[in-house]
Formats: C-alpha cells, structure tokens, sequence
C-alpha cells in the first residue's frame, strides 16, 4: 500500500483540522498521554470523537482537509458513527473511537478534560481507565508507566484528576467514609 | 507504590518530570513515528460496528507478538 510521507506534526494537524471544522473530539491513548508529557513513542493518533451524525460530517470534512483520502463508504462509517474506526489513508494513521472501553459516555469524558495549547486531551485518569479496560497485553503493560506517569503529572497539576470510574465510586461508598487510596 | 521502588523506576519517574518540562511541539516532534505494523497496517482503513468486533478481529488476525490479543486472566 503507498502512503504518504510521515510527517511527526500529526496531532498538531489533527487539533487544528478539527477545531477548524468543529468537532467534537478528545486525544486518548498514549497519543493523549504523550501530549500530557508521558515519555513515549507511538505510531498513532487515537481520538474520542461525539457520536452524531452531523459530528461525523465534520470529521470528514476535517480528514479531507488534512489530506486523508476519504470514499464513500469510509465516509458512511464515520458518519453512522462505527465504534471503531482505523484510518491509514493520509499523511499519519487516526483511529477513531466512538466508544472507548471504560468510559460510559463522551460528554462525561469532555467535561473531565483538559485543553493545552489548543489541545483538547482526555483526562489522563480516564486514558488510563480506558486502558486498563481494554485488556490488552500491549496497553496493559503500559499501565504500570501511566501510573507512575499519573502520580507525577499531579504532583505538579493540581487538584488530583478524577475519572469516571472514581466519580462512581464516590457515590457507591456511604457518607463520611474515606477514600480508600486517600 | 509508595515503597521504595528500585532505581530503574526512580529514573522513569525523572524522566517524567523532565518531559513534562518540555514544550508541546518536542513532545510530538519525538512522540510520534511509522512503525509497520504487518496485517494491521495493510489496509486503507476498516470500521467495526462494536468494540468487541474489533477486539475480537484483532485476536484472530494478528500476530500475538503485536500484543494486541487479551492478557491471560
């Protein structure tokens, strides 16, 4: 398969191609962790992207504009909002996730998120959820480096971050009982 | 983890700090790159309706070393 030429700037393209046409999106992944300052290496780009019709148009539109090559039925997909979609037809490889494992729903994970330089990142909590849901061999031997990473990152931002999954669990335990990590 | 861990874990940590001094445009400059990645990277794009369709796609189609299979439980 020929593909164009590598070009290292990917998130940077991505960020601003998706503010331009407006969607709705968050960096996951280790792509998210990286540009939180976890000190690693990956091939792609994965986003959290809104699922909705009118969303997904302007995922295409910002693809194209990217230099992606996007047919119709590429296009359909994105559009019917697929849970998982893998795109290696431009500049750098996007996966889009409508539905990442561990978080429940994307507004959730929006309101959780962060913004850097005009970035928009998932929490890093929630990348890890996502992660640690997954079960795979390859994100489960990262976990122990996010971890690690994650208690540095809020050493130096506070407050500490929160994930959906620790939200919920604050509301299971009953009132006036501590944390138990705290 | 708040035991002493060993040394190679403290120089991970350092380096956590010193990458997260540096400016957004070095962490992508030297956080993304091309690896080949054989079947994955063989095909424009794929789109699967469900998460455990792709999960479940990457398992019987691609070798175990790329570690996308399930951790044994």
């Amino acid at each position: 398969m020929n593909r164009p030429t590598f070009r290292p700037e990917q998130a940077r393209i991505i960020a601003e191609a998706f503010a331009a046409h407006g969607v709705d999106y968050l960096f996951i992944g280790k792509s998210g962790a990286i540009l939180l300052g976890f000190p690693a290496l990956t091939q792609d780009v994965d986003v959290f992207v809104a699922r909705s019709p009118a969303n997904g148009r302007r995922i295409v539109a910002a693809l194209r504009a990217s230099g992606f090559e996007v047919d119709s039925e590429l296009e359909q997909a994105i559009i019917a909002g697929k849970d998982f979609v893998q795109i290696k037809t431009g500049p750098f490889d996007v996966d889009l996730v409508f539905a990442p494992d561990g978080i429940a729903s994307f507004a959730g994970a929006k309101a959780r998120a962060l913004e850097i330089d005009g970035f928009r990142i998932a929490n890093l909590r929630d990348i890890i959820a996502s992660k640690r849901s997954s079960g795979r061999e390859k994100d489960l031997l990262d976990l122990e480096y996010l971890e690690r990473f994650r208690e540095e990152y809020e050493k130096l931002h506070s407050p500490a971050l929160r994930s959906a999954a620790d939200i919920a669990a604050e509301r299971s335990r009953p009132l006036g009982s501590q944390d138990p990590k705290s | 983890m708040s035991e002493i861990e060993d040394q190679g874990w403290q120089d991970f940590r350092e380096q956590c700090r010193r990458q997260m001094q540096r400016p957004m445009e070095n962490r992508i400059r030297f956080g993304f790159c091309r690896l080949y990645k054989p079947v994955l990277d063989d095909a424009p794009w794929r789109a699967f309706e469900t998460m455990s369709e792709y999960r479940a796609w990457c398992s019987a189609n691609l070798p175990a070393y790329l570690g996308f299979r399930p951790a044994p439980k």
